[in-house]
């Protein structure tokens, strides 16, 4: 994302005043943006009726009879199996896997960028190309021999095992990053901390650590979303004590007693998007250029 | 520089990226080349080494399940990368037209983006039930005529899968896109007004063109979503109606383990790969051999 | 709960080895029954085997796949739960050639299993000679449960007993406004509907040909075919909802009279019962059109090998607790199946597992499923066009007899 002009000034045509023209693009924007609201307003009037409010089938109307009620059933007593435990233990689960999976792979991210950026050797190229290509593959390519490894060194559904997982998967794009990043830094900043006759660890820490936080802040926005929206690995290597929000949402909203109660599936299905979206609205520009950056290199 | 104080140098290099480079080559090539041998092997429930050859792609390439997979999943593939970059495409021209609430639009645009495709399905299959979503708020309305119970036919449901992801992954592009826009000189604007050439066209013959890196781009990450695309067909329609919105991704795992027939699923996982590869092939030559490695 | 547990005088008198004495007893079980009357079952398992002195995990995957798929991934990777759940038939076989699974013959010898099971589940469950599996219940699959308001309203007097009736009654519930049957279409449903029509139209003999000697002639037999044309009739009769709702949302609807019947396995039961309703009374079962008779299929629990002493004694006391009597008649009461074991004395079960448990003591009544005629890899080939035939109207008997013919040769 480096030298990218700057996304907060338009360059379009200057404006004529209030014109046909100018009614057409606010009215274009404005349904547009009624089409991207309308699934997480159906979202929220949903999990806050009653069932009966729902079977009269108008999804749009408002609550007419506000229950929190079914919001405490998602967190607390929604049911898969036997087991009614709600949401709260994946929800916590979901936590226990994201913080360190993303605390690793961006600190790895950022050595490996870095070491690939200003140490160069041969071999790195190769290696680069390889996790360029890496970042790209289908995990289901992997997900066979990876059960056979996981459990031949007795990591297949436990903790550690899902989050070393998730660093392994997320290293590619981290170095990516990191290596993009620190390719737009100075060569000079880096000579003159070597002509001060620093080494390796502590030009990274004193010198690169410093001026990398910016692309930290990138890049921890993309892991935490991209580790808390994970479904496949959670899946198949979590465990049944570890599953993850992704996993636990599918087993409650397709498991269910009589009739479907769509008002505690719509307050779960919230509850486990909750973390990227405050994430999405407190962190507002950062995450634009979170995820360009992301989506960009990777 | 002596061999050994270059070794020296480079050494603390060497070591950080130690754990990248055991799973570069390790795990990840590890995994990679195992799959393609076993796809070769008639293995079933456990992996085995009696090689059939190219047994298990002939059986897929006759396998009903797989080509209708890989039907859906170009179906969705283009509707998907398509819809994607011309409303994305909208969306950024129009934000760019120095509108108010610049900001809010955006917002609203993206924030799908954070959710994940477990999400995405679980809200889109409510809006597409056919006997309480959509359907029945429309007749309420008035509306009639207009069947948006996408997912209970299997001529339909990719599509209904299709309107779902743009809904997440549109805002991506308009974001990708207006970062281009936003880079193109606006000299541009006077010259053309000079000539008489309108707007539109102006649009679509000098600045469109202009967008080409963050098109291309947009049309990798979007295509390889395609490829790879699970979780949504898993949270909306489970494959059906019938074999409806079955695709590849999810005709691997099946196979893997309800059907334990594994020579089969890495042969579908194989291919999966060369797909992927064939569609980073120009993000590959642009973004790396012809800029050069610094 | 999960801590040791130091068993109790109750288990001395069971007679186990005497490893279980002061063993861990935690037993993982791994299931897919996730609706309320499958629950309910599940949950007398649990509390037997608790009251035996153990302590169950509930460990419900939703959906026979999902929960199969991970059962075979925490099997294969090293993992393996104490228990987990298989339908009887054929998709076990492959986990115990690969010697996975540990075989429970001291047990079964002990307890005197084979003088109390069926033939064709011994068959079923037993690899070289030794019973590898612990069989919880026989099923019936081809029941017809019909709403009694919705079939008065529509003026459908008697339940349908041909072909021919039964299209008659299904108009008439339409005429009436209701949905005729309650379907919830996926691979493995429709596969489902595909086996019973097949049974009750060409009959078992034609059934056996085409499903396990996988005769090609047999699926130009006109009997056959009449089966196939019968099957494609059969999806005119469901609504716009059907694509991917569950069983359980189905048998909803004829418990809220939306619809008529629903074509379901008589776990089924489980969810009437939930509602508070009686079979027979406060709704209706009847078997199949035609000939009366019994489309088995069945529930399994296997035990994976695990190195763990603990572990072996909570399988003994699992695989003790899962077939005594008692249990089986409480949990087949639950469950609406009926007990594996012929000596439980099923009086005090319902009019329609007593039915059922009659038309299958009749000789050559009781038909096998297609789980144990094929391998997995090939019931989800032959699935798969099923579920395209059902949901292609357009697509003909003749071709889809051609496609399952393909779907046979291809899968192994």
């Amino acid at each position: 994302m480096s030298g990218a002009p700057s996304i907060i000034v338009p360059r379009g045509r200057r404006p004529q005043r209030l014109s046909m023209a100018r009614v057409g693009i606010y009215l274009f924007l404005l349904i547009s943006a009624a089409f991207f609201l309308l699934p997480l307003y159906v979202m929220v009037v949903t999990s806050l009726k009653d069932m009966g409010e729902i079977r009269l089938g108008n999804i749009f109307a408002l609550p007419q009879h506000l229950t929190a009620a079914p919001w405490v059933t998602a967190w607390g007593s929604a049911c898969q199996g036997l087991n009614c435990d709600g949401m709260a233990g994946a929800f916590w689960n979901s936590v226990k896997i994201t913080v360190p999976s993303v605390a690793l792979s961006v600190l790895l991210g950022a050595i490996n960028g870095y070491a690939l950026s200003f140490w160069r050797f041969r071999g790195a190229e190769f290696l680069f190309v390889v996790l360029l290509v890496g970042a790209f593959i289908p995990l289901q390519v992997f997900i066979y021999p990876l059960v056979r490894i996981t459990s031949a060194v007795g990591l297949f559904g436990t903790l550690p095992g899902v989050i070393l997982l998730h660093v392994c998967f997320s290293l590619p794009l981290m170095t990516l990053l990191f290596r993009n990043f620190y390719g737009a830094i100075p060569l000079e900043l880096f000579k003159a901390a070597r002509v001060d006759g620093a080494r390796f660890w502590s030009i990274f820490l004193y010198v690169m650590l410093p001026v990398s936080v910016p692309m930290i802040v990138v890049a921890l926005l993309i892991q935490i979303t991209g580790t808390w929206n994970d479904f496949i690995l959670g899946l198949v290597f979590a465990g049944n004590d570890n599953r993850p929000v992704t996993v636990l949402l599918n087993n409650v909203v397709n498991s269910q007693f009589g009739e479907k109660q769509y008002n505690v599936n719509m307050a779960a299905t919230i509850l486990s998007a909750l973390v990227p979206l405050v994430l999405y609205f407190v962190s507002g520009r950062w995450f634009v250029r979170g995820i360009t950056a992301g989506a960009l290199k990777g | 520089m002596p061999l050994l104080i270059r070794l020296r140098r480079i050494l603390p290099a060497l070591i950080a990226l130690s754990p990248t480079a055991v799973f570069v080559f390790g795990i990840f090539l590890g995994c990679l080349i195992w799959t393609c041998v076993i796809s070769f092997t008639s293995s079933k429930l456990l992996p085995n080494t009696d090689f059939v050859g190219f047994a298990q792609y002939a059986r897929l390439l006759t396998t009903e399940r797989w080509i209708v997979s890989v039907q859906h999943m170009a179906v969705y593939g283009v509707a998907y990368v398509v819809g994607c970059l011309v409303i994305g495409l909208l969306l950024a021209i129009f934000i760019d037209q120095k509108v108010r609430f610049e900001n809010t639009f955006r917002a609203i645009f993206l924030f799908p983006y954070a959710l994940s495709f477990i999400v995405t399905g679980a809200v889109w299959q409510w809006l597409f039930n056919p006997s309480m979503g959509l359907n029945t708020a429309l007749a309420g309305l008035g509306v009639a005529g207009l069947d948006l119970g996408l997912l209970a036919s299997p001529d339909t449901a990719v599509y209904g899968l299709v309107i779902a992801s743009i809904w997440q992954g549109a805002g991506l592009v308009m974001v990708i896109l207006l970062a281009g826009l936003r880079g193109v000189d606006p000299e541009i604007w006077k010259a053309t007004r000079v000539d008489g050439v309108s707007p539109a066209k102006t649009y679509l013959w000098i600045v469109v063109p202009e967008l080409a890196p963050g098109i291309l781009t947009s049309v990798v990450i979007l295509g390889i979503a395609a490829v790879k695309v699970y979780d949504l067909v898993v949270a909306m329609t489970q494959g059906g109606p019938g074999l409806g919105s079955e695709v590849p991704a999810k005709f691997v795992m099946s196979l893997l383990f309800e059907r334990a027939n594994v020579g089969l699923a890495t042969a579908g996982a194989t291919l999966m790969l060369l797909a992927v590869l064939c569609l980073l092939a120009p993000l590959l030559y642009l973004s790396y051999f012809r800029r050069g490695a610094r | 709960m999960g801590g040791r547990h130091v068993v109790s005088a109750v288990l001395a008198t069971l007679m186990l080895s005497s490893s279980v004495l002061a063993a861990d007893l935690t037993a993982e079980v791994m299931h897919p029954w996730t609706s309320g009357g499958e629950a309910a079952a599940a949950k007398v398992f649990a509390d037997q085997y608790e009251a035996a002195g153990g302590t169950w995990v509930d460990n419900a995957i939703a959906g026979n796949d999902a929960q199969l798929a991970a059962s075979i991934s925490s099997i294969m990777g090293g993992t393996p739960p104490t228990a987990t759940h298989f339908n009887t038939g054929k998709p076990f076989e492959e986990l115990v050639s690969a010697g996975m699974l540990r075989d429970v013959e001291a047990i079964a010898t002990e307890e005197h299993w084979r003088d109390v099971l069926p033939q064709a589940i011994i068959d079923a469950i037993t690899a070289d000679g030794k019973i590898m599996a612990v069989p919880v219940n026989l099923q019936t699959e081809n029941w017809l449960w019909y709403s009694k308001e919705v079939f008065e309203k529509s003026g459908v007097a008697e339940v349908p007993k041909t072909w021919p009736e039964f299209f008659a009654a299904a108009d008439k519930i339409r005429a009436a406004g209701y949905v005729p049957m309650a379907h919830g279409s996926n691979s493995f449903w429709d596969r489902f509907l595909f086996q019973k029509v097949l049974v009750s139209v060409a009959g078992p003999e034609l059934y056996l040909k085409v499903l396990a000697d996988r005769d090609p002639a047999a699926l130009k037999d006109p009997k056959v075919v009449e089966a196939f044309e019968t099957l494609g009739k059969l999806r005119g009769y469901v609504d716009a909802g059907s694509p991917g709702r569950l069983w359980n949302d189905a048998t909803n609807m004829v418990i809220t009279n939306k619809a008529g019947f629903q074509i379901m396995g008589d776990w089924a039961k489980g969810e009437f019962a939930a509602a508070g309703m009686t079979p027979g009374v406060d709704y209706g079962c009847s078997l199949f059109p035609g000939e009366e008779m019994v489309v088995m299929s069945g529930d399994i629990f296997v035990l994976p090998k695990i190195d763990d002493p603990d572990q072996t004694a909570a399988q003994d006391l699992l695989a003790h607790v899962l077939f005594a009597k008692d249990t089986q008649l409480q949990f087949n009461i639950k469950k609406g199946s009926n007990p594996i074991r012929n000596d439980v004395d099923v009086s005090s079960m319902d009019a329609c597992a007593q039915h059922a448990a009659a038309v299958q003591a009749e000789p050559g009544h009781l038909v096998p499923n297609p789980q144990f005629l094929m391998s997995n890899d090939m019931l989800g080939a032959m699935a798969d066009v099923i579920t395209k035939f059902w949901n292609t109207p357009s697509m003909t008997p003749a071709e889809f007899a051609t496609q399952l013919q393909a779907a046979f040769e291809s899968a192994v």
